[in-house]
């Protein structure tokens, strides 16, 4: 890929805006955890043992959809969302299915408010992958049940070099 | 009547038989496409199957591919249930030959409201 | 938490009577919520004396209101099939042959709610008509200021749109805005929203060829359904059609119309003479 000086990559915050975030992630609650559930926008102190669910998007805008909350949250949601159908005792498998879902549905609906066409990957499910471009987030703060749940729309790039910068010594171009 | 409930996700196969078993359907389960073709082929005859797009081995737009090829399952009710969500995927996936297209996320209601245009909820379930 | 069980299971049951919608228990919560704001317009304080208030105080815009505002995302598209299927497998037909090739046809959307109702009609004549947003007329109306205006907008959201639409439709007729669906300017273009009370003397409007009238007569008492019946006749074509709600009938209030069996639904169209 040729970099020219100057060119610039579309940045999320240029592509989707909160409003549309925040109603993809309210609309997911409501028919996954149960219509009375809401989730507040508000800012919140995620704790420090927590665990990720992201999806990737691949297209004119390539990065991730990553939903982080507390490992206890992540439990109370999979609890939530199975209903009726939940065990007794929840295992890993069973929550990181969950949050992978629920990852996955709001990824689904991020992607096709971007332009495309993209394509979605399979949900993962751990430690959430490092912001690359602070510029290129889009990051939600909720809290569901009083607890803290945030969603990261991130770019999987690293930022462009600006066009004062020369790499090559010489000047030479790529 | 009989539904193969076809999910990469154990949580979304669970609420979706639960939802069709509400609706008075028995159902059975498969984690990919490829998965649900061997089901099919071990001669489980479903009525309906609901299928995820996106999955491992088989993804749900190749499934409906390859059943459209047979004859053989024809009388199949097709149902796409997911995320992808673009106009260009919803006719993507009619043109496959998917009868119908429920976005997720869905309610149960939606679920039952898309089955009843199909003339697909088993007698005797109130609207 | 300020409603009573017993004021819960009341408006469940006004719930599933105007509705048909079951809400179970354990949405108290939902109730409290969504009647909060219901109460506050009123002057009470909490949703535990909006509901005494209407109990003992039966007001059918209240009601209305209440049902309202626990059914948004309920409402669904081609709401029990036949009667809109009727449109251009029946009456659509039936209307064209005894109209004249430039007369406009009108198609009245009586409760037109946030407006699923009105572009379903829309959508099935664009596709059995040629020409149908120059040949079609929908005037779509409602006793809520908010709800006509949701109606004008034509657009709806992922959760509202996957109520019964079928999706060969969906990507006919709408476009993706953001995460919401639009509504095609042509569709737009055939329906006009305004506000209506039906309970009152109506502004002078049609004539139409076609009344959805469906699930509102069941708010009011029999004179003024009479009232309503009566008024929504003076505004139709002698030989129109009107469709009422799955469990409504004239049978028992106005004497004046035919029922006319439509697959397996019932439209009821003027007595001749009467």
């Amino acid at each position: 890929m040729t970099l020219v000086p100057g060119s610039t990559r579309p940045v999320i915050t240029a592509l989707i805006d909160p409003a549309t975030v925040e109603a993809i992630a309210g609309e997911t609650w409501i028919a996954l955890v149960g219509d009375d559930e809401v989730i507040v926008p508000a800012p919140g102190d995620l704790p420090a043992d927590t665990l990720s669910a992201w999806v990737d998007i691949t297209g004119p805008w390539t990065g991730s959809v990553v939903l982080t909350t507390g490992r206890q949250t992540a439990a109370d949601l999979t609890r939530a969302l199975l209903g009726e159908a939940a065990p007794e005792l929840l295992d890993h498998e069973d929550v990181a299915d969950a949050i992978g879902e629920i990852a996955n549905v709001v990824g689904g609906n991020v992607k096709a408010a971007l332009p495309g066409p993209s394509t979605l990957g399979l949900p993962e499910v751990g430690q959430a992958p490092a912001v690359r471009d602070p510029d290129d987030v889009c990051r939600l703060d909720v809290l569901w049940r009083g607890r803290p749940l945030v969603v990261s729309i991130q770019g999987t790039l690293p930022p462009l070099p600006t066009p004062h910068e020369h790499p090559y010594p010489n000047g030479a171009s790529l | 009547m009989r539904a193969l409930v076809i999910d990469d996700s154990r949580a979304m196969r669970r609420i979706v038989s639960t939802a069709l078993e509400g609706f008075g359907y028995e159902t059975r389960q498969a984690g990919h496409g490829q998965g649900a073709l061997d089901v099919l082929q071990e001669g489980y005859a479903p009525d309906l199957c609901t299928i995820d797009w996106n999955m491992p081995v088989m993804d749900g737009l190749q499934f409906v591919s390859v059943v459209r090829a047979n004859p053989a399952w024809r009388a199949l009710t097709l149902v796409m249930v997911t995320s992808e969500s673009e106009q260009g995927q919803i006719v993507r996936a009619l043109a496959a030959g998917a009868h119908e297209y429920v976005i997720k996320p869905f309610t149960p209601d939606a679920l039952r409201d898309k089955l009843a245009l199909l003339g697909m909820l088993p007698q005797g379930v109130a609207l | 938490m300020t409603l009573t069980a017993t004021g819960f299971d009341w408006v469940r049951q006004l719930v599933h009577r105007e509705s048909a919608i079951v809400l179970s228990p354990g949405k108290e919560y939902l109730v409290e919520a969504r009647l909060l704001p219901i109460a506050r317009s009123m002057g009470l304080s909490d949703v535990g004396r909006l509901v005494d208030s209407v109990r003992t105080r039966p007001s059918s815009e209240a009601t209305r209101r209440i049902v309202e505002a626990l059914t948004t995302n309920e409402t669904s598209w081609f709401r029990d099939g036949d009667p809109f299927t009727a449109l251009p497998s029946t009456v659509l037909p039936s209307l064209l042959a005894t109209r004249g090739p430039t007369e406009r046809l009108r198609i009245w959307s009586a409760a037109c709610s946030s407006g699923q109702e009105a572009y379903t009609i829309a959508m099935l004549l664009e596709d059995a008509l040629p020409g149908a947003s120059t040949r079609v007329a929908i005037t779509a109306t409602d006793l809520s200021r908010e709800m006509v205006e949701r109606t004008r907008a034509g657009r709806f959201s992922q959760l509202e749109v996957n109520r019964g639409l079928p999706a060969a439709m969906l990507v006919r007729h709408f476009t993706r805005a953001g995460n919401e669906w639009q509504v095609s300017p042509d569709l737009r273009r055939m329906v006009t929203a305004s506000e209506c009370n039906l309970a009152a003397p109506l502004p002078r409007m049609g004539p139409f060829d076609v009344v959805y009238l469906r699930n509102v007569l069941i708010y009011f008492d029999l004179p003024t359904k009479q009232a309503i019946l009566r008024r929504v006749r003076a505004l139709m074509r002698p030989d129109g059609w009107l469709f009422l709600g799955a469990a409504e009938t004239t049978l028992g209030v106005d004497d004046t119309w035919e029922r006319v069996v439509v697959g397996r639904s019932s439209a009821y169209r003027p007595l001749k003479g009467a």
